[in-house]
């Protein structure tokens, strides 16, 4: 089974908006993905005019959260960065048993992987992604503004991507086996904070031996 | 067991229906407030998408082959529709001649596949639906309780006139993948406006508050201008209300043909009287019963209330002040009264009278008594005790009846002496604005409660025990103080005697009940005149007898002096 793979569109976000992006996408894609019976929830972005759909179930709200809470750690021990979070969809199959006991191999058939640049607002000098040196007071706020309605733009653009690949891929998409409300296990992986750009490649490497197959490129 | 076809047929119907559900209940606000039917626990299952059910349109009956339309329409006030979106859903059959046309196993994984694949493209769908520019406005709608100049509402059609190139260049379509079924392909798809900028939504001014001028009762309406005839039949107590410049009127419910008497000179020196009263030919029984909404908003105009229960009144005054109609709420006083010809009972100018000093328009029921005083705030008496029993209404604030009737019996004449107008106590107790007995019903005692409940309610007849001055010196009985006269006591002894006789002194009551049943058109005056020439001829009397009381006092303390200096001198030519 191929592996799908979805790089979703670079977002250009400050901290205060990590948490209303990453919620909107990550209830987005596993709502395609919860094949199990839904009541859905809309929900009203809090720093944009978007509603996105939620699965209801608490736990899945809880888990996105924690791995949210997570990233926004990173990020703050790591400003002016880009980051990556990547939710994947795996199948669990046990292998035999090895010397160090039993190994349960994930088979990932589907991942996710949202692409963030956080800028800091205190960042002094030139800003990392302009080039340009940082203007005050009223040209200040008017970027700023210009910026969160272009952040708008592409995350509806972002949800679009969405839509249009969870309608476009299904075959891949395993047999529901259980009537729970999320059918497949998922993950949801964020750097590590004592990560380094090396660490952080060495998490994918370790994907990658764990599945067995190469990432596949969208 | 469903034949794979069936199976497939039907999980295309549902899926089409599904779809429209979704739809409706995210494009329509109406009936997204709509009431939530009972739950469908058989509709949530399919495709495992539990969707609220009040807004669950009809189910497509079509064939499955027919192409479901659905038109989402914006409608403007003074504009004509406009489409902002369009959702088409089909099963498309695969062309017989194509190559494509795929043999299906019959092992059902392929009818889980399509139904896997069905139950995704619905999410996808639920999704797109909230992402759409209309999106916006449904959540306008549905969130404000604002009013807009726009609405959303949808059409179901099985086929629908394809665009123009000019409505195409303004629509964007998004187009699902399609699903395979064994019936064909499912394809669904959605024609929509990126933009709704052009369009000029915004919140509705409400609508301006219109000012009626010549609302019924108004100085401009027409005073002859005649009320439905749905007026409540609830008037079976005769109500007796008084009328400026024209004397009490009264009413013998539920004969609406009764003549009465009106009459207009004995009102002449009512304080109110200066009040424009209406032309007589509102006073004919043909408008009677026809007025009450006249009055009433007579009544509220002049910021008076409580004449919810006011249910039928004679013909009365459109005109901006007229003496507002008070009630009793017995039908004995009523119908008494209702033998009477109407008599003015001005309000006698006095310092407990507060009525006179300001008339209190704003409660009919505050201009007619006087302010209360504290003692009688706290007597609980019957006032129905009383032997006419013909006034009778609810105790307001502490006061009863009672009160009122006891604080009859002492200040009657008290008020007779002071206003020389006064026919009966009872009644220039009761009138303020110069009104006779009121006839009340018993449906209006209620809300005649809630006026009496006022603060400002002024108890008739009110006075204080304390003060024994000029009040309790004129219900003397004047042959009671000439028999004292003659006593031996001292001065001390004298005044306490006669204060005692004061407070002792038989109440009135025979004089009100002769003063009322012998009420006439002109008796008004008759009465006054008598009561006074008799409280003249007491106070003389009393005059007189305090006199030789002074006389006979000084007389003996002369003699005694006399006697002692005749003893002096004696005594002192002894000596010598």
């Amino acid at each position: 089974m191929n592996c799908e793979t979805c790089q979703l569109k670079e977002l250009l976000v400050v901290p205060t908006e990590i948490q209303d992006v990453l919620r909107c996408i990550l209830h987005t894609i596993i709502f395609h993905r919860a094949l199990g019976l839904v009541r859905p929830k809309d929900v009203e972005c809090e720093h944009f005019e978007l509603t996105y759909v939620r699965c209801g179930d608490h736990e899945i709200e809880k888990k996105i959260d924690e791995k949210i809470d997570q990233f926004i750690g990173w990020v703050e021990k790591h400003p002016n960065r880009k980051g990556q979070v990547c939710l994947s969809f795996y199948e669990v199959k046990n292998k035999h048993a090895t010397w160090f006991g039993n190994k349960i191999e994930r088979l990932y058939w589907e991942q996710w992987y949202i692409n963030l640049h956080v800028l800091n607002p205190k960042s002094h000098g030139k800003s990392h992604y302009t080039k340009a040196p940082i203007s005050t007071g009223e040209n200040a706020s008017e970027e700023s503004s210009s910026r969160h309605a272009a952040l708008e733009s592409s995350l509806c653009e972002v949800l679009f991507q969405i839509i249009r690949f969870a309608d476009e891929k299904k075959d891949h998409i395993p047999t529901v086996q259980n009537s729970e409300i999320i059918s497949f296990p998922f993950e949801i992986s964020t750097p590590s904070s004592s990560d380094s750009s090396f660490g952080w490649h060495a998490d994918v490497l370790k994907r990658m031996l764990q599945t067995g197959h190469p990432s596949m490129l969208s | 067991m469903a034949s794979p076809s069936e199976s497939d047929r039907k999980i295309i119907t549902r899926f089409l229906h599904k779809t429209l559900h979704a739809v409706v209940a995210s494009r329509v606000p109406r009936l997204h407030h709509a009431a939530a039917g009972p739950a469908s626990p058989k509709n949530d299952r399919w495709f495992h998408l539990a969707l609220d059910d009040h807004s669950s349109p009809a189910d497509h009956h079509g064939a499955v082959v027919d192409p479901l339309v659905f038109d989402i329409l914006l409608t403007r006030r003074g504009c004509s529709d406009v489409i902002v979106e369009r959702w088409t859903a089909r099963c498309v059959p695969p062309a017989p001649w194509s190559a494509a046309s795929p043999h299906h196993p019959h092992d059902g994984s392929f009818l889980r596949r399509t139904y896997k694949k069905c139950t995704i493209l619905l999410r996808s769908i639920y999704t797109l639906l909230r992402l759409l520019p209309v999106h916006r406005i449904f959540r306008l709608l549905c969130s404000s309780s604002q009013p807009y100049n726009y609405d959303l509402c949808h059409k179901v059609l099985s086929f629908a006139a394809p665009f123009s190139r000019a409505q195409e260049a303004e629509l964007k379509q998004y187009s699902f993948a399609p699903v395979e079924t064994m019936l064909g392909h499912l394809v669904v798809s959605v024609q929509y406006r990126p933009s709704l900028t052009n369009f000029n939504l915004e919140v509705s001014l409400p609508t301006p508050p219109l000012i009626i001028t010549d609302y019924v009762g108004s100085p401009a309406a027409d005073p002859m201008r005649p009320f439905p005839s749905s007026l409540p039949d609830r008037m079976s107590h005769p109500i007796v209300y008084q009328y400026p410049s024209r004397g009490i009127r009264t009413v013998a419910a539920p004969s609406f043909d009764r003549p009465h008497s009106w009459n207009s000179a004995s009102m002449v020196h009512h304080p109110l009287s200066s009040a424009p009263g209406p032309p007589d030919s509102e006073l004919l029984p043909g408008h009677y019963g026809h007025l009450v909404p006249n009055q009433r908003s007579s009544m509220e105009r002049k910021g008076s209330s409580g004449f919810g229960e006011f249910k039928l009144s004679p013909p009365c005054s459109t005109s901006p002040s007229p003496s507002p109609p008070t009630r009793v709420g017995n039908s004995q006083l009523s119908r008494l009264h209702s033998e009477t010809s109407p008599v003015s009972i001005p309000l006698p100018a006095t310092e407990n009278n507060q009525m006179h000093r300001s008339p209190n328009f704003s409660d009919p029921f505050k201009s007619l008594f006087p302010p209360p005083s504290p003692r009688s705030t706290r007597t609980d008496l019957s006032f129905r005790e009383s032997p006419s029993k013909s006034i009778s209404f609810r105790k307001p604030d502490g006061f009863s009846l009672g009160d009122i009737h006891s604080n009859l019996h002492m200040h009657a004449a008290y008020k007779v002496i002071k206003d020389g107008r006064d026919d009966s106590g009872r009644f220039s107790a009761l009138s303020s604005g110069g009104s006779p007995g009121y006839g009340f019903s018993s449906s209006s005692r209620q809300s005649i409660q809630d006026d009496l409940d006022d603060e400002d309610f002024s108890y008739p007849f009110a006075f204080d025990d304390v003060d024994t001055s000029d009040s309790q010196t004129r219900s003397l009985d004047g042959k009671e103080a000439s028999e004292n006269s003659g006593s031996h006591k001292s001065q001390e002894a004298a005044v306490g005697i006669l204060v005692h006789m004061l407070k002792t002194a038989a109440p009135l009551r025979q004089d009100q009940s002769c003063s009322m049943q012998s009420l006439e058109p002109n008796g008004e005056a008759s009465i006054s005149s008598s009561v006074m020439s008799r409280k003249a001829c007491d106070a003389l009397e009393e005059l007189q007898s305090y006199k030789e009381m002074k006389n006979l006092l000084l007389s003996k303390s002369g003699a005694k002096l006399q006697d002692s200096v005749k003893q002096r001198k004696e005594s002192s030519e002894t000596l010598s």
